[in-house]
């Protein structure tokens, strides 16, 4: 939150109280934090720190869960083994079949370190989502894109790899000129690129609408008929946050079902 | 029945086609000052996006 916004919120600065009380509309210094502490010229930030704690949290409830793995599951387990269930079923069958079990552990983690990442969005305290920085979708992009790029030179060799890429089936040779560079650059730039802007313009602008309408109700929050004002602006953050609710779990979900599909693109030929 | 990562590759392909060709047309027309090629370049990018998607996901054998 920026100084000024501090201020004025604090001062309890409100619509029409004094001729100088504007309205602290957000913008991209709420995404900018003051260091916690610096080691050297590396600033600990915010973000930083909820990201460690959400590597942290899937670490630990993974762990609890498959620590001592019994027949029937209780308690800890359930939940541990209905995520892994789930994106097994939901995102891997789907995309890979029972093949691509192997990657099950590499999609779970991903999976629930997004979501966990996005949801700090909603969590008081917290209530910033980590994934809106660029910064942490365009790292986990890069995992996504090494893993990826090594299982098809891997499966279909460095040269084949890219042939089968760039050589969509059943188009003339003729045009295979202007096709190729098309296909080469979408799966290798584009993929990638886009993969991080959605991730992070997602959570970036839900971020942005629930401060809007958190500030608003504030803000216009007065004893005369700005009150209905106030009240209408929280009821739309209210919808809004019920919104978020199901874009944090649908961003990480689209996340690792591209992942999961450009792996499957990798291991085969596209037909 | 599609895989659901194919709406979003064939939106990768129309972004990456118009890229490519409106990028090259955006270059033919600095070099020979008709602005209008980034145009043209955009539209045929999106003309052969069309074909390789037509040629990657229409076919019987997918």
């Amino acid at each position: 939150m920026s100084d000024l916004r501090v201020l004025t919120t604090a001062s309890g600065c409100h619509f029409q109280s004094h001729p100088s009380c504007g309205y602290p509309a957000p913008g991209i210094g709420d995404f900018y934090f003051k260091p916690l502490f610096t080691i050297g010229s590396f600033q600990f930030t915010k973000p930083i720190l909820l990201m460690f704690l959400s590597a942290a949290i899937v670490l630990v409830v993974f762990w609890l869960a498959f620590r001592k793995p019994k027949l029937v599951p209780r308690g800890i387990q359930n939940v541990g083994e209905l995520g892994v269930l789930t994106v097994r079923d939901q995102i891997l069958r789907p995309q890979l079949g029972s093949k691509g079990d192997r990657y099950l552990p590499f999609l779970v983690s991903l999976f629930f370190f997004i979501w966990l990442m996005n949801l700090w969005e909603l969590i008081p305290v917290a209530q910033f989502p980590a994934t809106s920085k660029f910064a942490f979708p365009v790292g986990l992009t890069l995992v996504v894109w090494v893993t990826y790029m090594f299982i098809g030179m891997k499966n279909q060799g460095p040269i084949g790899y890219f042939k089968n890429m760039a050589v969509p089936p059943g188009a003339p040779w003729w045009i295979l000129p202007l096709l190729s560079p098309i296909e080469l650059l979408s799966n290798i730039f584009v993929r990638p690129f886009t993969l991080s802007i959605r991730l992070m313009a997602n959570m970036l602008s839900g971020h942005l609408l629930l401060l809007v309408f958190s500030i608003a109700s504030w803000y216009l929050f007065s004893a005369t008929i700005g009150l209905l004002f106030a009240a209408v602006s929280f009821v739309v953050f209210l919808l809004v946050f019920v919104l978020e609710v199901l874009i944090t779990l649908l961003q990480a979900f689209i996340f690792t079902t591209l992942t999961a599909f450009y792996i499957s693109d990798a291991l085969e030929p596209a037909h | 029945m599609p895989r659901e990562g194919t709406g979003w590759s064939i939106v990768s392909y129309l972004v990456g086609g118009m890229l490519l060709y409106g990028g090259i047309g955006w270059l033919i027309g600095r070099w020979t000052h008709i602005e209008a090629l980034t145009g043209v370049g955009i539209v045929l990018g999106i003309g052969l996006s069309l074909a390789l998607i037509i040629y990657r996901f229409t076919r019987p054998s997918d």
